[in-house]
């Protein structure tokens, strides 16, 4: 009996369990505050959204632990598949999707630009792993193709987040397989410049003393949306319109900043509980200012411990593996985890203008939680299976 | 790799710090900005103090009145403030229609709650009737939302009784609380008038405070604290209910007023102005149609005939007179004046009430008969400045200092006076019309009764009260030569024993009095403003009266009679013995030992 359970269970022994635990942990957190940021709503349904969020997080859950059983290169061969059926799903959202709060992102109920992120990931990986890869910079506008398409369908939506988060997830796999390195940094720096001026002709059109109409004519000529101008305003400048578009950022940041070291205690929020941070948000993109305000700085530094207990161990199981494609993948879905980390806590803190991005595992939404259970489930096959090339050779 | 571990590992890093200092090092700032965003401060006044009589009977009580309040977080609906407000506007009208009572405050008013004070109970019917909460508990629809809101109102148990004493109560906004920024409250009550207004801070009390947390639209969430108020102070008054009810009861028909005083610390035993008004209209808000009638009212109810009327006190102003004439030095008590039934004075002639004259004439005589010949001599011949000083020192021409707001001084005119209000010189008649207590002399009775104490005590002025003092309030002792003083009080007790008051006697009682009777002339119509003032027992005056009708016949014929039963009121119909004066009056004589007066 021991034999058989060995012979068909023994791979699970070659997961990495640090990996395992703070992803499972990280889904239990969500679920309790998903349970706290609805609990204080009318609907009943939106009540037992927590519910919705659990299943997703077991579904998940038991669908990475058979994709960790299946061996990772084989499901990278066939990347190009799952890439084409998102491109077409997220090309089909502008015409049959359905919007919700301003923006046209769902499609029978899910997200199609989540696992297009992992699609992206997994295509590259599988580009740049193959045996006689490309590289250079034919692989680079090869690589700008591939990412640069579903990018831009997303952004249609438009989700400026979800896109901004695809930069560095591509640069940083791009980096790791070492494509093109002087056209990288030529495009680093220009995207550094890109956004340090449009920072600067919005601070400039503030700040300056001039005419209204060339002030409007300066913030037209960066080519950003006024909802996208108005959020970097908000960065700049976060004591300008604390009732208007300043609203969430300042709510959030009085909501984390008086949870205090340890917190206010579990279902005792007053910021959510009160209505100033808005229901819309709280359950989603601004959960860690809920779970900030329960939990206080012991709380978020758990959090963000468990975040970095996953990083390094997605790292580790890159490091350990002696194969190209697993690598890759191994730090494209880590930066992604990371990206998505950093830009909504520091969003949520004011470090950083507000975009709808959500916050692994922790906030609702199905999608994403799925996305990112198989993307780690894919991570532990490669840890399970990478290193089966090591024992072979 | 290692890189990236690096890059990751410092993200996480500085997300850590940038926590570490908006959680705990601006904890405070950021917790404090929370509370101010979502508690707020709501103003809850204490109880009103009581208001009692000096024999402890209640005359000013705060009674429960039942309202009906919206709490409007329980109606509120979505989407725009509009629908909230129709919503409640809405059940408003369903509610009335349910209780059979007509709506009473208006759709803007509602708005105007909602927009401003949202989370406060909105009161759509005050003091609703018992008939009424019958109805509302019997009530088959429940009204989400609505509940009994319990607030005390004042009550005056005695209704008109000492009206103009007491004053009323409106309400208003309170006090706001030091230190403390207040974003609602609950109207408070506010003294208006007499001893409610005059010791409007000491009823009131101190303010509690309640917080409430809002939520971000604005409604209550929930109670959080509350410190309680502190409740007002009683006050105890001078006043004696049965004095009072006495003096009322003879002055109802009449425009007048009348005071009682006791001689021995100026306590005021009664204070009233008639024609009186209830004081329970006022609350909680006085009828359009009552407040109409009260100020239209010809009679003037709403004036404090007592203090605030403005009177010639006639013939009763005479002992002041003759006590000038004692302390002038230019007066020989012994000597006798020949009243021919008028003063000539030049190409002037002023008549004497006896037309056919008194003959030779005393001023004990004088006092009793009130001869107007006899003091236009004296007053003449000791000049007005000596008649000045004493009445000045008496507290005339100026405010008693009653602890009642809102008190007339009177008039007591000079030269100059005369020279700048009336660009005229000062002539003998004006004299001697003051020595008789005409011309341009005007009193309140309050200073009236004020005088006549200081003729019973024997020349020790007290300021009048009516809030009880541990100390009483010596204002000036007059000095005035023992024989002097006993002179004019003989001739006022020959006024009630056998002269022009004869109708204020009291079996087994002795009194002094005085009579007057002041002719006035307003836009050509001849009026008699009929005074009395007296006192009594005659060696040890526990009680100074003075009263003043509108209209009357003349003061011995009209008044006398009211004093009387006022002096009744007090010592009984067959006083047993001398001395025997108000239950509670107080001697204060040792006290004024230790203050050294």
């Amino acid at each position: 009996m021991t034999e058989k359970l060995t012979r068909y269970f023994g791979f699970l022994r070659r997961m990495n369990p640090v990996l395992m635990t703070c992803m499972a942990g990280l889904a239990v957190i969500g679920v309790a505050f998903v349970y706290s940021s609805c609990s204080v709503r009318e609907d009943p349904a939106i009540r037992m959204l927590y519910m919705r969020h659990a299943e997703s997080g077991i579904a998940g859950f038991i669908l990475a632990l058979v994709l960790a059983g299946l061996n990772y290169r084989i499901m990278m061969r066939w990347s190009w598949l799952f890439y084409l059926a998102c491109l077409i799903a997220l090309a089909l959202v502008p015409f049959v999707g359905e919007t919700k709060m301003g923006a046209r992102r769902w499609l029978f109920g899910m997200q199609p630009s989540e696992p297009a992120k992992l699609a992206v990931i997994m295509l590259l990986a599988w580009l740049y792993g193959s045996r006689g890869a490309l590289r250079g910079a034919r692989a680079f506008f090869l690589t700008m193709a591939a990412a640069g398409v579903p990018v831009a369908l997303i952004l249609i939506q438009p989700d400026l987040g979800t896109a901004m988060v695809m930069v560095p997830t591509v640069l940083a796999m791009m980096f790791a397989a070492n494509v093109a390195p002087r056209l990288m940094w030529t495009l680093v720096t220009a995207g550094v410049v890109a956004a340090g001026l449009m920072l600067g002709v919005i601070y400039a059109a503030e700040k300056a003393d001039m005419p209204q109409e060339r002030r409007e004519a300066l913030i037209a000529a960066t080519r950003l949306r006024p909802h996208q101008v108005k959020r970097l305003q908000v960065f700049l400048f976060p004591d300008k319109d604390l009732h208007g578009s300043g609203y969430n950022r300042r709510q959030s940041e009085i909501a984390v900043g008086s949870g205090g070291v340890w917190g206010k205690g579990y279902l005792k929020g007053e910021q959510y509980m009160l209505g100033y941070l808005p229901p819309s948000v709280s359950s989603n993109d601004f959960i860690f200012a809920v779970l900030a305000e329960e939990a206080g700085f012991v709380g978020s530094v758990t959090v963000l411990l468990l975040f970095t207990g996953i990083l390094w161990a997605g790292l580790w199981v890159a490091f350990r593996c002696r194969e190209d494609m697993g690598r890759l993948f191994c730090v494209g879905v880590m930066t992604l985890t990371f990206s998505h980390m950093f830009i909504n806590i520091a969003m949520t803190i004011g470090l950083m203008p507000i975009t709808g991005l959500p916050l692994p595992f922790i906030s609702y939404g199905r999608t994403f939680m799925l996305t990112m259970m198989v993307a780690l489930g894919l991570v532990q096959s490669v840890s399970i299976h990478g290193r089966e090339l090591e024992t072979r050779f | 790799m290692a890189l990236l571990a690096l890059m990751f590992t410092a993200g996480a890093a500085f997300l850590a710090v940038s926590l570490h200092r908006v959680q705990v090092e601006r904890f405070s700032v950021l917790s404090h900005d929370q509370l101010r965003q979502s508690v707020r401060r709501v103003q809850v006044p204490g109880p009103r103090g009581l208001i009692f009589d000096r024999n402890g009977e209640l005359l000013a009580g705060n009674r429960a009145s039942y309202c009906i309040a919206y709490y409007v977080e329980e109606l509120r609906k979505r989407g725009r403030w509009q629908n909230t407000i129709d919503a409640v506007d809405a059940d408003i009208d369903r509610l009335a229609k349910e209780l059979g009572i007509p709506r009473v405050i208006s759709k803007k008013a509602v708005a105007d709650h909602v927009m401003q004070s949202l989370p406060m109970p909105l009161l759509a019917w005050r003091d609703v009737e018992q008939e009424t909460l019958a109805r509302w508990a019997e009530a088959v629809e429940p009204f989400p939302g609505v509940d009994i809101y319990v607030q005390p109102e004042r009550s005056y148990p005695n209704n008109t009784l000492a009206a103009h004493v007491l004053g009323y109560v409106g309400r208003d906004r309170p006090q706001p609380l030091p230190g403390h920024k207040v974003h609602f409250y609950l109207p408070e009550m506010i003294g208006k008038g007499g001893i409610e207004g005059r010791y409007n801070k000491v009823l009131t009390g101190m303010s509690g405070g309640q917080l409430i947390r809002v939520d971000a639209r604005g409604y209550k969430h929930a109670v959080w604290e509350g410190e309680a108020a502190v409740p007002g102070k009683d006050i105890h008054l001078t006043l004696d209910i049965k004095v009072q009810a006495a003096l009322e009861k003879v002055l109802s028909g009449w425009r007048g007023a009348g005071v009682v005083i006791d001689p021995r610390n100026g306590e005021v035993l009664a204070l009233a102005s008639s024609p009186v008004y209830d004081p329970n209209d006022f609350v909680p808000v006085m009828p359009s149609g009552v407040w109409k009638r009260l100020n239209e009212d010809e009679a003037v109810p709403l004036i404090n005939r007592a203090i605030q009327g403005w009177y010639a006190p006639g013939s009763t102003f005479k002992p002041v007179t003759a006590m000038a004439a004692f302390l002038s030095g230019k007066f020989d008590p012994a000597e006798e004046y020949v009243c021919d039934g008028a003063f000539v004075l030049g190409t002037m002639r002023l008549r004497c009430w006896n037309t056919y004259g008194h003959g030779s004439i005393s001023l004990r005589k004088a006092i009793e008969q009130s001869c107007n010949s006899y003091f236009c001599h004296i007053a003449h011949s000791i000049g007005y400045d000596s008649i000045y000083e004493v009445a000045r020192m008496l507290g005339l021409g100026q405010p008693s200092g009653i602890d009642l707001p809102a008190e007339s001084g009177g008039l007591l005119p000079t030269a100059k006076w005369k020279q700048d209000r009336m660009r005229d010189l000062w002539r003998p008649g004006d004299t001697c019309q003051i020595g008789i207590g005409q011309g341009l002399l005007i009193t309140t009775p309050l200073q009236m009764a004020v005088v006549t104490s200081v003729f019973a005590n024997r020349g020790s002025l007290y300021r009048p009260h009516l809030a009880r003092q541990a100390i009483a309030p010596l204002e000036r002792e007059m000095g005035w030569p023992a024989q002097a003083v006993a002179a004019v009080r003989e001739g006022m007790r020959d006024v009630a024993e056998v002269g022009t008051g004869r109708r204020v006697q009291v079996r087994g009682l002795s009194v002094a009095a005085k009579t007057g009777t002041a002719e006035v002339d307003t836009a050509g119509v001849r009026r008699k403003n009929t005074w009395v003032t007296a006192f009594a027992p005659f060696d040890s005056p526990t009680a100074a009266v003075a009263i003043m009708v509108e209209n009357g016949e003349s003061g011995g014929l009209t008044v006398a009679p009211m004093v009387r039963e006022v002096l009744v009121s007090i010592f009984g119909e067959e006083p047993a013995a001398e001395g025997e004066g108000i239950p509670g009056a107080r001697d204060f004589t040792a006290d004024m030992e230790v203050r050294g007066d």
